[in-house]
């Protein structure tokens, strides 16, 4: 029965009314998402969404792309949860930042990825042949990383187990300069930390050194991988820290925080990362590769006393030089305007951007014509340049396990890994906690990749 | 018109209405009637929509979630019926940290209750620059919990904090007030900091509390704490439970050990000091670092169950030392 216009309304149907709202609601604001990326195509042109960071893609590229090739790009914020939600919701973005040292094995094996394979080869920008061996770790067969398709591409490089030393602060310890040209191993890069550490009533005023890799999972991995061994089993469907290899590993990092020669979980960087401190002269050595020259250039007092050295090895151990970001763009399965992003993806790596990219020092290009843009003006700036080009002879890819994502490993690490940096556990109960908790979330992932 | 009147005047047209014949007489107060349920439902459907969609909505899915293994972007993702609620039942580090916010709560939500009371108590006197000593107090109240925890990592680092500036001065060695043992401190220092939220509130009820009361009981010859403890405290007790039970609820969700950690991302979330690694900062990690977002889900909704529950036994067990000054013709 309808009731008549003059009747009041029932809590009942009051409800039922508001639930009906609430599904326009809902419906409404799914409407809005689609529009994001349907709303700038009608504003002529084409336009594509890109998951980035805004110093990757700002104003004024995003104006240059416009004005270049004609195409609108909206740039959404970097952040994991909103790309889950967007390819969740089936409207992902067509281009997305990503650590193709990382990202590339766990999204590929996921199949959210697209292969970029068909569009290297019609493209006259990006040719196969001048594409930088770091851009093989955007590569994966379903198995391995390093080898098969290729699902994104590195904007810029670095060698990240290379290390920046002061020579100011070496000089005042009293200390032999590390070579440019030969490694140091990774005990005397300790030695030498905890030398030119520098204290007053229990405050740390200078770091004698900084050495956290990119994130605690992929300084294991290449840590363990220098002391010649692997991480990970051989079908990547598991780690193990008790190793010989993966121990040393762990032993010397545990040791680096004990000492509390630089910054760790137990004593983190008021700056939040190297960059500040070193430019502030507050850091004698950052474990940084090439890329943080493009921070240290323009400060004059410390560049001219900055050098860079290659990544140390352990005693007996191979000569590695690995990348652990390759920071770079990949393209969603579901993306909707794949050639637009495509067409964007080879201007921003082969283009304009990658130019300026190239000129600033901040990363190897991942091109190999475009190496000749690199800083050398200045003296120092050369001799850097001079060590960076030898150490690219040890470049070598690092595979990363697919079943895993980078962060969930960091954060099983992280929470277990201060209690041994603490003295409170010793370094072979950290192996054994490490194994079972990260094996575990291993296992979920494995299952989920099928 | 008093509100007795109202259903009196509400209930003759239905009667009306059944027996089918509608003198014209009420047909106006029908309308009338209509009209206000009408204006009603329209005032509050904004609300009521909103909470359907935004709360309603996400709690029904979370709900979902919570029995499967969803990640976010695996293909390979299925329903586990009640397999993440047994596991988070034998799950040490679900248990520990719940207990963690639980000591928390029964810490910082009664110690918050009475330095707001105190303050509100305070200015609530004839002061000079009243008004300027309530702004001030109750400013940190106003400052976003991201900014408060920024400050707080700032003044309370180790190597290049105020604290230890403040240590170094007396030739103290630096403490690491970040980590265990101390960091426990450190976020109950943040939650008193910002007891001018509490003091606004208790302050208000405080101007409730009638003055001839206070005046009866001087006459009658009441020491001042006297006064407070029979008149001010019980007639503030309708706030008082207020604050509890809101202060629980916000204790047991609080966020502020990520705001101050090391590195407040979801890998960082797990390197909290295991005195700070409450029980939302394991439900943070379980959906944002390892991506489980079914067993996330289902540690939410225990939680909410667990809020609904404590929320009631709160109210059970004051329902007999709280009391209501309430008009007791408008009770009728």
């Amino acid at each position: 029965m309808r009731p008549h216009a003059g009747a009041p309304l029932s809590r009942r149907r009051f409800l039922s009314l508001s639930a009906g709202g609430a599904a326009a609601g809902a419906a409404a604001l799914s409407g809005c998402a689609l529009q994001v990326a349907g709303a700038a195509s009608g504003g002529g042109g084409e336009s594509i969404t890109v998951m980035a960071e805004l110093n990757d893609l700002g104003p004024e590229l995003i104006q240059q792309a416009q004005k270049e090739l004609g195409i609108r790009i909206t740039v959404v914020k970097n952040d994991i949860t909103r790309l889950i939600a967007m390819i969740t919701s089936g409207n992902p973005p067509d281009l997305v930042r990503g650590l193709g040292a990382l990202d590339a094995p766990y999204f590929a094996a996921r199949g959210v990825a697209e292969n970029l394979d068909p569009y290297f080869a019609k493209s006259s920008i990006l040719k196969v042949d001048d594409l930088d061996p770091a851009n093989d770790l955007w590569r994966y067969d379903g198995k391995t990383q390093g080898n098969g398709p290729r699902y994104g591409m590195a904007k810029d490089f670095s060698q990240d187990a290379m290390f920046w030393y002061n020579t100011s602060h070496f000089d005042k310890a009293g200390l032999a300069y590390p070579s440019e040209t030969e490694p140091i191993t990774y005990e005397e890069w300790l030695d030498n930390a905890k030398q030119l550490v520098r204290r007053k009533n229990g405050q740390t005023t200078v770091y004698g050194g900084s050495y956290n890799g990119l994130g605690l999972g992929i300084l294991f991995t290449n840590l363990t991988a220098a002391a010649g061994g692997s991480l990970f089993s051989a079908d990547f469907s598991r780690v193990d820290f008790t190793t010989p290899e993966a121990r040393r590993a762990l032993a010397w990092y545990v040791d680096y925080a004990k000492t509390r020669v630089g910054p760790s979980l137990i004593q983190p960087n008021p700056d939040a990362w190297d960059g500040p401190t070193y430019v502030a002269n507050r850091m004698a050595m950052s474990g940084n590769g090439y890329w943080l020259g493009g921070m240290i250039y323009p400060e004059p007092k410390v560049a001219p006393v900055s050098r860079l050295a290659p990544a140390p090895v352990f005693e007996g151990g191979p000569r590695l030089s690995s990348c652990q970001s390759a920071t770079g763009l990949w393209m969603p399965k579901k993306a909707r305007n794949k050639d637009a992003a495509w067409r964007v993806f080879e201007w921003f790596f082969g283009e304009a951007p990658a130019k300026a990219r190239a000129e600033g020092g901040w990363g190897i290009p991942t091109l190999k014509s475009l190496r000749p843009l690199m800083p050398d003006k200045e003296a120092y700036q050369q001799r850097v340049l001079k060590t960076q080009q030898a150490e690219l002879e040890h470049f070598s890819v690092t595979p990363f396990t697919p079943y895993i994502k980078w962060d969930a490993l960091e954060a099983l690490i992280n929470q277990v890994i201060p209690a041994a940096m603490r003295g409170e556990i010793s370094v072979d109960i950290l192996a054994g906690r490490l194994n079972s908790t990260v094996n575990e979330q291993m296992k979920r992932g494995k299952e989920q990749v099928g | 018109m008093t509100v007795g009147q109202i259903p009196e005047a509400a209930t003759r047209p239905r009667a009306s209405a059944r027996s089918g014949s509608a003198p014209s007489a009420d047909l106006p107060r029908t309308s009338m009637t209509a009209r206000r349920q009408r204006a009603f439902y329209m005032f509050t459907s904004p609300w009521v929509i909103g909470f359907l969609l935004l709360t309603v909505g996400p709690m029904a899915y979370a709900l979902w979630l919570s029995f499967t293994t969803f990640d976010g972007i695996s293909p390979n993702w299925r329903y586990v019926g009640l397999d993440n609620y047994r596991e988070l039942l034998s799950d040490p580090v679900t248990w520990d940290s719940l207990s963690r916010a639980g000591v928390f709560a029964i810490t910082s939500v009664p110690l918050s209750i009475v330095a707001g009371l105190a303050l509100a108590v305070l200015v609530n006197r004839p002061l000079k620059a009243r008004g300027l000593f309530r702004t001030l107090l109750y400013l940190p109240a106003v400052v976003p919990p991201v900014g408060a925890g920024l400050i707080f990592k700032q003044l309370f680092n180790r190597d290049s904090g105020a604290a230890n500036g403040v240590l170094d001065i007396f030739g103290i060695d630096a403490i690491a007030w970040l980590d265990d043992p101390y960091a426990r401190y450190v976020i109950l220092m943040a939650v008193l900091w910002a007891a001018g939220n509490v003091m606004i509130i208790s302050l208000a009820g405080l101007q409730d509390v009638p003055r001839e009361l206070h005046e009866a009981a001087r006459i009658d010859g009441a020491s001042a704490w006297r006064t407070f403890r029979s008149i001010t405290v019980p007639l503030l007790s309708p706030v008082l439970l207020f604050q509890a039970v809101t202060g629980m609820i916000a204790s047991v969700q609080t966020i502020m050990p990520l705001l101050i950690a090391a590195e407040p991302t979801p890998k960082g979330v797990t390197a909290i000091p295991q005195t700070n690694y409450m029980y939302m900062m394991h439900v943070f990690a379980e959906y944002f670092a390892l991506g489980r977002y079914g067993y996330a889900s289902a540690l939410l909704w225990v939680l909410f169950v667990l809020i609904l529950i404590v929320t009631g036994l709160i109210f059970k067990f004051t329902s007999g030392v709280v009391f209501y000054n309430v008009d007791p013709e408008a009770k009728k």
